[in-house]
């Protein structure tokens, strides 16, 4: 029963080498054929366009299924990404902060400057790496107490007045806002204070009663039950609509990338005219 | 040992917790200077903290490949990109790690645009075949809720694209219905059940950082005692 | 044994089918050279006024705060946003908190920067006309920190040269000077902007994002804490769109990514729509069949 399986398994392996080797193969032929003036202008550029074409479509492999091509993509990407990261972090953050005030401080007087406000936290920068050491790894607490200290305290005013009063500030406006049009409108039952009063109020409910009852529906302390299960229903509502209007954005989002890198391969690498 | 308990770092995360929350209402400019002072210090130590992530990625991949696990040659690729990317970044077309060459020229910069650049827009442009299936498969009005659900994205997917301005203009001679159907759509309901999550998240990260602060939230000092 | 292969087989075709549908239909509507006409959405023309009624001179800061996996989306508002910025002799500030996205950031406003120095028959140079400050790491102490003195935050630019005296950043030494901020985001970093910067500091704030995050600013721009935001590839055409009024050369990569975005929507609304009338059609002859068995 194993062995025409077997079989046919390494029929379907020879097929997609020799799928695979012709693929190669059209496309170096498709990416010189295509690229042949900008190899002539500026090989490194060309060269670039063609690496990056070939990993762009590696990539996309992975729709058919996970595959070794995939797998050394993917790996040289995570390892390129990392060196890329270690070598910012020298030139944007060590060497403007740590190196170049002590090593290239102009005067003496700089140096102290720098002795005077940079020794501790590069102290401390160095204790958190201690964290990688299981013998050692207590002294790396003191560094995450100070920042986590500092982060913890300085959140709590901030996330309270921008996040929570703004808020409950903006839902309470348009209410406030209607309620000035009304004093200021003249006319009654007609466009204007259907527009600038009644309209505006019958929405500001709208948006109350339902950040309410989403807010009711994730109190998990007590039963939603009666009354209550009324406005965790519509509290699920609310959330649906909310979740299918994200989907909509997330599908925008999703086409926009793939529009992107279609847009790569089909103007930079094919030079098809825009 | 007493420096290796955990008194004294809690003690820390207290104190500096107390001075932080303090110097957002006073108005002096010591308050200023310290508030200065202590974000140029975490500014410097955020510097060292990326270098955490590097080392616990390489040794993953160091580990896999000591042990042989299963696909551990893939993990070579990882050290050959770092490597190259390292040693590219340090030579820096011959100006070396403390000048700087001309940018946008170097090999540095060739392997982030033809290498990292293709590969992460990529990776994420792949969601969009398998959302397109699972949408097809699994977005079904099987209830209220979902029904609602698909409808709210129907509307918004068409909002969104300018071939729904056509449409618009063809059904009701208007061009712009489906575009202020979604405004509504995204200006009331969408916004009532944004402002609730957002009450709640903020809610639940101040409680948080009170735990924290009153050393009821260990977990960043790692383990022991 | 044979009917669960049947099953598996129906699905992988069923997902080959989609795949490929969703495949052609973006390649294609790429290719083509067509175009389509749209209106701008309130929430872009609120960040587009807010940058238009600026005086030449005034300082915009930029925080490119996304890395490559958000190019398709950010990059070209981030373009059209400096081109607009270049157009109103503003002076953009750029700066990120992604290390990831730095070398394509110099990119873009090289590219920029030569683009408007050919259309606006002026050179554009770094330090004078504009100024990349680079990275630096601790995300919202840096906001902070910027706060209270940018040119320590930032004390050299990108390519090394000093902050302190430099031309482009005179009148300027907190994010209280500048005049308008935009942040283009594919993380959280609204939200920390928000709290950490505008709020604190008092300068009006527009953001940018992906798609997926376009929702989540809503209550933001409806409490007045976001002047507008531009929501994913959209956003970034709206604008384009906006600016070509006064600079035609503005509609580019995101308006011409538009049609294929159309054709692509229109292609998964028919799938959804037609798979649910199939449940629904079923159902209804399952209930037929009940009726007439009973």
């Amino acid at each position: 029963m194993g062995e025409p399986e077997e079989l046919s398994g390494r029929k379907q392996s020879a097929v997609e080498m020799s799928v695979l080797a012709l693929l190669v193969v059209v496309f170096l032929a498709v990416s010189l054929a295509r690229q042949r003036h900008l190899l002539a202008e500026d090989p490194r550029q060309s060269i670039g366009i063609i690496v990056a074409a070939g990993l762009t479509l590696v990539m996309y492999s992975f729709l058919y299924r996970d595959n070794p091509l995939f797998k050394i993509a993917e790996n040289l990407y995570v390892g390129v990404s990392l060196g890329y990261g270690a070598i910012l972090t020298w030139r944007q953050a060590l060497r403007p902060d740590v190196y170049d005030p002590f090593f290239g401080a102009p005067t003496w007087s700089a140096f102290s400057v720098a002795a005077l406000h940079r020794t501790v936290p590069i102290i401390l920068g160095i204790l958190l790496m201690t964290r990688l050491s299981r013998k050692h790894g207590w002294l790396s607490r003191y560094s995450y107490a100070l920042m986590i200290g500092w982060g913890a305290g300085v959140s709590i005013p901030i996330a309270t007045h921008s996040y929570i009063l703004q808020q409950l500030n903006a839902a309470v406006a348009p209410f406030q806002d209607a309620a000035g049009n009304q004093a200021a409108s003249a006319a009654t039952f007609s466009g204007p204070w259907l527009w600038h009063v009644a309209l505006p109020i019958f929405g500001a409910v709208v948006v109350m009663a339902g950040t309410v009852a989403v807010l009711f529906y994730f109190f998990f302390s007590i039963e939603h039950k009666r009354g209550g299960s009324a406005l965790s229903k519509l509290g699920i509502w609310f959330l649906m609509i909310s979740f299918g209007a994200s989907f909509g954005y997330t599908v925008m989002a999703r086409v926009s990338l793939l529009i992107g890198r279609v847009q790569f391969l089909l103007f930079d690498w094919l030079k098809l005219p825009k | 040992m007493f420096l290796k308990k955990a008194t004294l770092p809690l003690l820390i995360v207290f104190g500096m917790g107390l001075l932080a929350f303090a110097q957002e209402f006073v108005p002096h400019p010591l308050s200023g200077d310290f508030r200065e002072e202590m974000t140029t210090w975490f500014r410097i130590i955020g510097g060292f903290a990326m270098f955490i992530g590097a080392y616990s990625l390489l040794h993953l991949h160091v580990t896999r490949i000591r042990r042989q696990m299963a696909g551990w040659g893939y993990s070579v690729f990882v050290f050959l990109g770092a490597a190259a990317m390292i040693v590219v970044g340090l030579w820096n077309d011959g100006v070396g790690p403390l000048a700087d060459a001309e940018e946008g020229k170097t090999w540095f910069d060739w392997g982030y645009y033809f290498i990292q650049v293709p590969c992460s827009a990529t990776i994420f442009s792949i969601l969009a075949f398998f959302m397109a299936s699972a949408a097809f498969r699994t977005f079904r009005a099987k209830n209220l809720a979902a029904a609602l659900l698909l409808i709210a994205a129907v509307i918004v997917m068409l909002g969104l694209v300018p071939v729904s301005e056509t449409v618009s203009k063809a059904l009701f001679g208007d061009r712009q219905v489906f575009a202020r159907a979604k405004d509504i759509l995204m200006d009331y309901p969408n916004l009532a059940a944004k402002r609730g999550i957002l009450l709640g998240i903020s809610l639940g990260a101040i409680s948080q950082s009170l735990r924290i602060l009153f050393g009821i939230e260990r977990s960043y000092l790692g383990g022991g005692d | 044994m044979d009917a669960p292969r049947a099953d598996m087989r129906k699905l992988n075709l069923t997902r080959w089918v989609i795949y490929l549908l969703v495949g052609a239909v973006v390649v294609l509507f790429c290719a083509l050279p067509l175009e389509q006409e749209f209106e701008a959405s309130k929430d872009v023309k609120a960040v587009f006024n807010r940058v238009d009624a600026l005086e030449p001179g005034a300082h915009v800061l930029l925080a490119f705060d996304y890395d490559p996996a958000s190019e398709a989306e950010l990059k070209p508002m981030s373009r059209v946003l400096l081109l607009h910025c270049f157009q109103k002799k503003l002076i953009p500030i750029v700066m990120t908190h992604w290390s990831n996205g730095l070398t394509m950031d110099k990119g873009i406003i090289d590219n920029a920067a030569a683009e408007a120095a050919k259309e606006f028959g002026r050179p554009f140079q770094s330090g004078r006309d504009y100024v990349f400050l680079g990275f630096r790491p601790a995300g919202s102490n840096l906001i902070l920190n910027m706060g209270e003195n940018l040119k320590s935050a930032f004390d050299k630019d990108f390519y090394g040269q000093p902050t302190r005296a430099m031309p482009a950043l005179q009148g300027v030494n907190s994010l209280k000077d500048i005049d308008l901020a935009v942040d283009f985001a594919a993380g959280a970093t609204p939200q920390m902007w928000i709290a950490y910067g505008s709020d604190r500091f008092g300068f009006p704030l527009g953001v940018g994002t992906t798609a997926v995050q376009a929702p989540d600013m809503i209550p933001f721009v409806q409490s007045n804490q976001l002047v507008g935001y531009l929501g994913g590839l959209r956003g970034a055409a709206d604008y384009e769109a906006l600016l070509a009024q006064s600079y035609p050369k503005a509609k580019a990569y995101a308006t011409r990514g538009m049609v294929a975005q159309s054709a692509t929507h229109v292609l998964l609304i028919l799938l959804i729509v037609g798979a649910n009338i199939r449940l629904i059609v079923g159902r209804l002859n399952r209930k037929q069949k009940g009726r007439s068995h009973g």
